[in-house]
């Protein structure tokens, strides 16, 4: 299943769909550092809304996307981890692995983050 | 409080209320009442067979004629009830014994009374009355032998003042559960959520927090800060008196997860004892925003949010 | 609906399956949207070790009682290498393969009940329970 990714300005969403494979993801990561490259975006949110859960490997790949996409110069938001997914994240530890990933409620305050860090001096994040 | 069945307790009430019979003893050699004080009063018990009817009937027109008082008894079963009781009261007095029996009977019309909601203002009112009607017939009767009078009476005093002591207790214990009761009450209460601004909540928690209250705690802000958007939330526990290890790291765990929601969270109010008995069980309050009162939360939660406002594209502002 | 429910796990398209089932179930006994969570991330770890250590094995699930409780009880089992120091497994940071280390003491915290046996060339079992409440 082909995850879409919208393009809003300079910045890439791509909204997980629940029951995502180990090969979408794979190729959600590929289509985004693709993406990045060839719109230079400047910021990818990473929209987990209809995620019921995030066990220990989707948060890697999360983490994966995230690192791929900062390496090629845009910055990372996860938006929209549901409270019960929050907690039991945190329950099994994973919110450590997602410490150098911005977490935001919702798009229009992933917006705000990446429109914030536009103006600020470059390289801060 | 407005009826007047039996307590639903059915232990005696001198269990339920703990007086034992070393309490009795006690309260009897404080009121200096002896034996020779209840033969006096078995010696006027004749007496007073005689003179039980008009002194019952004087006393509850007197009731009666009182709006206050009026309307406990309105009912006429309730009245009859009572004044039957009244009446056993009466010649229980002048019986010459006064062990557990006594005691119980005693309780029991207090308790009664109490439950209709009768104050105590009128019932030690009534008892003196009664003493005072009683007082007229037995210096009336005795007038030749006036020290023998004297004497059933201040026997009578004593006695009667055991009863009256015995009845408020009844009243105070009836008040304690009832504040016992409100007490569970506001534990069961879910802690309420308050947005005191835009993007920031407030929860006051009061009272123990134990596993089940820490739960509802943790669904109530998460869904809050979805709900409201909330950027920071402030957790005030200075009504919390302890927070076990189980609970403690459960509300670390609230805010790591409010965290991934994009929401910072504020505790405030943590006693130095709830501080320390944090650190000695080994949760890392680095890991957590505390300050000393709500006041001072409030003070980083505006510069949290304000800070942002004011200076956008300056570092550091809420962690996500 | 006292039988137990046998799901092989054999891919990630498996696992996505049991956690749906598991889930229905959950659902169906009266656990909360919290419980829910915990119960289906709970499941997905220990799917996902079957695949990423077994290869394959199988997860089943069940409905249990303890007196006037109701639960979930979920066996994860497979015939894979086994684990050859299961304390050491046990504590957080343990890291085998893919795998972030996190998997087992971190299932244990998400539910009430955990039981594991497991050897090297023997294979792994590991049953966890949450109650209803």
């Amino acid at each position: 299943m082909q995850t879409p990714i919208l393009k809003l300005g300079s910045y890439l969403i791509a909204s997980l769909q629940a029951e995502l494979t180990d090969t979408d993801l794979l190729q959600l990561q590929s289509n985004l550092v693709e993406q990045v490259g060839r719109f230079r975006a400047s910021g990818v949110i990473l929209d987990v809304t209809t995620l019921d859960v995030m066990d220990s490997f989707a948060t890697r790949m999360l983490r994966n996307i995230a690192q791929a996409v900062e390496l090629r110069g845009a910055a990372a938001v996860i938006v929209g981890i549901r409270p019960e997914v929050a907690f039991a994240m945190v329950r099994l530890g994973l919110d450590l692995r997602l410490s150098g990933v911005h977490t935001v409620l919702d798009l229009e305050e992933a917006l705000a983050l990446l429109d914030q860090r536009k103006k600020g001096p470059a390289g801060h994040g | 409080m407005n009826d007047d069945t039996e307590p639903a307790d059915h232990r005696p009430l001198v269990q339920a209320l703990g007086i034992t019979e070393q309490e009795i003893a006690r309260r009897k050699a404080f009121l200096q009442f002896d034996a020779e004080d209840a033969a006096a009063l078995a010696g006027i018990n004749g007496l007073a067979e005689k003179y039980a009817e008009p002194v019952i009937e004087a006393f509850y027109r007197h009731l009666l004629s009182f709006e206050e008082t009026r309307e406990f008894f309105q009912d006429p079963k309730r009245l009859k009830r009572v004044k039957n009781l009244q009446r056993a009261y009466f010649l229980d007095l002048t019986r010459g014994e006064y062990a557990q029996a006594y005691i119980e009977d005693r309780l029991k019309t207090g308790a009664i009374h109490e439950r209709i909601g009768l104050p105590v203002k009128s019932y030690l009112g009534m008892y003196n009355f009664y003493l005072r009607a009683v007082a007229d017939h037995l210096f009336a009767a005795y007038q030749d032998t006036p020290e023998r009078a004297l004497k059933a009476y201040q026997a009578l005093l004593k006695l009667v003042f055991l009863g009256i002591g015995l009845s408020i207790d009844t009243y105070v214990q009836r008040r304690e559960q009832l504040i016992r009761a409100q007490q569970d009450a506001i534990r069961e209460l879910p802690t309420p959520v308050l947005q005191v601004r835009e993007r920031l909540l407030v929860l006051p928690v009061i009272g123990a927090l134990e596993p089940q209250r820490a739960r509802q705690l943790t669904e109530q802000l998460l869904d809050s800060i979805r709900a409201t958007r909330a950027k920071v939330a402030i957790m005030d526990i200075t009504g919390v008196p302890l927070v076990d290890s189980k609970v403690a790291h459960h509300l670390l765990q609230t805010v790591s997860a409010a965290r991934l929601m994009g929401a910072a969270v504020i505790m405030t109010g943590l006693s130095p004892q709830i501080a320390q008995a944090l650190v000695a069980i080994g949760v890392d309050l680095s890991e957590v925003r505390t300050t000393v009162d709500l006041q001072s939360g409030l003070e980083e939660a505006e510069a949290l949010l304000g800070y942002r406002l004011v200076h956008p594209g300056a570092d550091g502002q809420a962690p996500s | 609906m006292a039988e137990a429910v046998s799901l092989p796990i054999q891919s990630d398209a498996d696992i996505i399956l049991a956690r749906q089932q598991a889930r229905a179930l959950a659902r169906a006994l009266g656990f909360s949207t919290g419980d829910l969570a915990l119960v289906a991330t709970a499941l997905s770890e220990l799917a996902r070790n079957i695949v990423e250590h077994a290869q394959r094995g199988e997860i089943i699930l069940n409905q249990t009682r303890q007196g006037t409780r109701r639960g979930l009880a979920i066996t994860a089992r497979d015939g894979g290498p086994g684990i050859a120091d299961i304390g050491l497994a046990m504590q957080d940071g343990y890291s085998t393969g893919k795998s972030l280390g996190l998997g087992l003491p971190g299932t244990k915290r998400l539910m009430d009940e955990f039981e594991i046996t497991s050897r090297p060339g023997e294979g792994t079992w590991v049953k966890v329970t949450k109650w209803v409440r």
